[in-house]
């Protein structure tokens, strides 16, 4: 592969295009530009400045992770912040056990309560009818042993599950934004470094 | 030197070299590289990130041969923070060359 200007510059719009705003790519473009234009008034050639800049696959990621996680704090969305992880899982292995374990206990967590807030939720009302059946006398298979005290119960499940929904909501935008951190130090660790000889 | 050294020292010096004066980016980038081996590339998206940050501000300037280039140059924030930064670093340096040096000393 010929290691020259329009080949680095050829890489680089080729990986950011359509993920960073055509003008920030245009912004960018031009710095490396600069970079060749002044490198070769020096006397060095294209192929020495091309490696010692080192792979523009590198820099394309981070410069995408950069920008994905900067749009995620910015507009809160589930994928947003699913563009900024993937983007951010590419920068290496090690944030494969680093981000990506996280993210799914993190997730499995938040589903879990969400679930177990739905089913008290549902299971108040259902309860709650089933206790006035039962002091009614209707039903021959009774689940509350004392029915007045099931009415109450009943009632508080579903108040416990309401809790729960809206708690795992605000718990859900803390870890948001804890994550959204996270994905910045982490992008600011990781980098930097890529492909040091 | 170790991969792991140069993690996040980077900024630091990239801010550290600011400081003392304004610079267009192949200069900075070579300021760097002649004292660390670094892939050269990844300056420019931490330049970005400064930027970003509010550290650095870029402006034009004419030079003597070609077209104008871009400068970069220290904030005020951005120079609070690079001292903050190399005081972080000199304590921490101090304390692992204290540690290391000791660690001779004791397997002599």
């Amino acid at each position: 592969m010929l290691q020259n200007e329009q080949e680095y510059i050829r890489i680089l719009t080729d990986r950011l295009k359509g993920t960073l705003p055509a003008e920030d790519l245009e912004d960018l473009l031009s710095d490396y530009r600069e970079h060749f234009r002044i490198g070769k008034t020096e006397g060095r050639s294209e192929e020495e400045l091309f490696s010692s800049l080192g792979s523009p696959d590198e820099v394309a990621k981070e410069i995408k992770a950069t920008h994905l996680v900067k749009k995620a704090e910015h507009t809160c969305s589930c994928k947003n912040i699913f563009h900024a992880i993937m983007a951010t899982l590419g920068l290496g292995l090690f944030n494969l056990v680093f981000v990506l374990v996280p993210f799914i206990i993190l997730v499995v967590l938040l589903m879990a309560v969400f679930l177990v807030g739905v089913a008290f939720t549902i299971f108040g009302p259902v309860a709650f009818v089933y206790a006035i059946l039962q002091i009614l006398g209707f039903p021959s298979f009774s689940i509350w042993l004392y029915p007045a005290a099931g009415i109450f119960f009943s009632i508080g499940m579903t108040a416990v599950g309401l809790l729960l929904i809206i708690g795992d909501f605000y718990l859900a935008r803390f870890f948001y934004l804890m994550g959204i951190r996270y994905l910045k130090w982490n992008i600011h660790i990781i980098t930097g470094t890529v492909g040091a000889a | 030197m170790n991969i792991q050294f140069k993690k996040g020292v980077l900024e630091i010096c990239v801010l550290a070299v600011l400081a003392q004066k304004d610079c267009y980016g192949y200069e900075l980038v070579n300021e760097i590289s002649k004292r660390i081996d670094i892939s050269e590339g990844t300056i420019y998206p931490l330049l970005r990130r400064l930027k970003d940050e509010g550290y650095v501000t870029t402006y034009l300037q004419e030079s003597g041969e070609g077209p104008p280039r871009k400068y970069y140059r220290l904030t005020d924030s951005g120079r609070k923070e690079e001292h903050e930064l190399k005081d972080e670093w000199m304590r921490f340096a101090s304390a692992v060359n204290a540690l290391l040096v000791g660690k001779k000393d004791a397997a002599e």
